[in-house]
């Protein structure tokens, strides 16, 4: 007899694979749209709506699956790490939302250098996939290289910003300063985001952790 | 309180085998399991109930403080005024008063003095959470009284004798959850100045009144630890089979 707990833990699993096929195919518009410098997607801003009405359906569910079940053990931490799993994965939408919005503030980026951000962002879907792994497989063998990748994205984001500054101070009229501003703030911004994203992942692979094992955060 | 190396008994078959324990004072400790894996024996060894039962055996030791009750120069009644009981279903003294139902311990025990009798018996009904409830009627039956009210004055009689630990084997199961609940609170309150026990089938009771949870299955401690942690992340998998209702 399957009890009616597990079906709403089971609801739960199918509504976060949702959330991550359409938060990774929010992800992988946004850097197409930037590597190719053509058509901004439009689904963007529907998407990430999308992943924030997906995330309050599993806060409902959650809440409502604690107060009329009260769940201990595995169940318990597996749903209470569903609200923090899906908080984060919404946010992956809107940080690649925000990288399309941008794009269509800052006009064709033709003659930017491209290379940092591409780059990175090859990091963070690396990042992506193996933080979605390890929730629809519950392994946390691989988490390590998460925290491993996620410190890495961190140190080129703040190389590239002292790069930046540096490079602006050396710049010698204001006609260059026009053009390479628009592209390293650019690139600036669409970094830091990046950075966010891999960021929340970390906070995904702590739950996937805590869910395994019952502590908290593994990292120091 | 301490238990060591507890095994207990009927005639030949044994029911509780090897447990040790550490109950924390001014804490609840909670035990659960399924039924017959031995908690009521347990809890009933704690106040030397259990060898009041025909071919009842106990070997091993338990401590209140520093006192091991199971010594051969220990008093059995002077323990039972330490650790009162209180039990599943409400028995008030049917032919009794509500007021004499509280005072009869300390009657029992020769006090005299009728005004530290009233006061004795005033505060152990307020801190029974039933004083504005009866107040005005001190001198109707116990048995008047609804379940749960019965209850509160089972507990109040207990604390009439100013235990030092109260042990209550499934408190709520023959009351409302309205009932229940105000049960529950008062066990919050009282461990302010008591250490408490508390057998319980309902698991969701026992993570929401006790500090410690031991789990037992056949007779033995499978499991004992923080509350949170038990419920949360218990060690071992036979608890958290129990525990998500995958057996039992
Ligand atoms: N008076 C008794 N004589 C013989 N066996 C008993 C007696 N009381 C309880 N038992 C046995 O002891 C075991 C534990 O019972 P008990 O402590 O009442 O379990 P629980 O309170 O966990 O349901 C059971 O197997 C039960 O059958
Ligand atoms: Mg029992």
């Amino acid at each position: 007899m399957t009890k009616l707990l597990d079906l709403g833990i089971i609801r739960i699993h199918d509504l976060l694979k949702n959330m991550m096929s359409l938060a990774e195919i929010t992800y992988v518009d946004a850097i197409e749209a930037y590597k190719k410098d053509d058509i901004i997607p439009k689904s963007s801003y529907k998407n990430s709506e999308k992943l924030r009405m997906l995330q309050e359906e599993i806060t409902e569910l959650a809440t409502e699956l604690i107060a009329r079940y009260q769940p201990v053990a595995t169940d318990l931490r597996f749903i209470k790490s569903s609200l923090e799993i899906s908080y984060n994965i919404s946010r992956f939408g809107r940080y690649s939302f925000d990288i399309v919005d941008l794009l269509q503030e800052s006009g064709p980026l033709i003659d930017c250098d491209k290379s940092s951000v591409l780059e990175m962002s090859k990091t963070v879907m690396n990042i992506i996939s193996i933080c979605f792994n390890s929730i629809l497989t519950q392994d946390t063998k691989k988490l390590e290289e998460l925290y491993e990748l996620e410190n890495k994205v961190d140190i080129q984001y703040k190389k590239f910003l002292r790069d930046i500054i540096q490079n602006q101070k050396s710049l010698k009229n204001n006609f260059e300063r026009r053009d390479s501003i628009n592209c390293s703030l650019t690139s600036l911004l669409i970094l830091r985001y990046l950075e966010r994203i891999s960021d929340h992942a970390c906070s995904i692979a702590d739950s996937v952790n805590y869910i395994k094992t019952g502590k908290s955060s593994p990292r120091l | 309180m301490k238990i060591n190396n507890l095994n207990v008994g009927f005639n030949k078959k044994e029911v509780l085998k090897k447990i040790n324990l550490d109950i924390t004072a001014k804490k609840v400790t909670a035990f659960i399991g399924p039924s017959g894996c031995g908690k009521t024996t347990l809890i009933r060894c704690l106040n030397r109930m259990h060898e009041m039962t025909q071919g009842a055996y106990v070997k091993g030791d338990i401590f209140l403080d520093n006192t091991n009750i199971y010594d051969q120069k220990v008093n059995p009644i002077t323990v039972k005024r330490r650790i009162g009981m209180v039990f599943q279903k409400p028995n008030p003294f049917p032919t009794m008063s509500i007021f004499d139902n509280v005072a009869s311990g300390l009657k029992l025990n020769g006090v005299k003095d009728k005004a530290l009798i009233q006061r004795i018996v005033k505060e152990s009904l307020e801190g029974a959470a039933l004083w504005e409830e009866v107040k005005n009627e001190l001198n109707q039956p116990g048995i008047s009284l609804s379940g749960g009210q019965q209850q509160r004055l089972c507990i109040a009689r207990s604390l009439a004798m100013h235990p030092e630990v109260l042990l209550m084997d499934e408190p709520t199961s023959a009351l409302d959850p309205i009932a229940s609940a105000k049960i529950e609170d008062l066990i919050h309150e009282l461990k302010k100045y008591l250490t408490i026990v508390i057998v319980t089938h309902n698991m969701q009771q026992a993570a929401r009144v006790s500090d410690y949870t031991a789990f037992m299955y056949l007779g033995e401690l499978i499991e004992f630890g923080k509350t949170k942690e038990i419920f949360e992340n218990p060690k071992k998998e036979l608890t958290e089979r129990y525990l998500s209702g995958k057996f039992g």
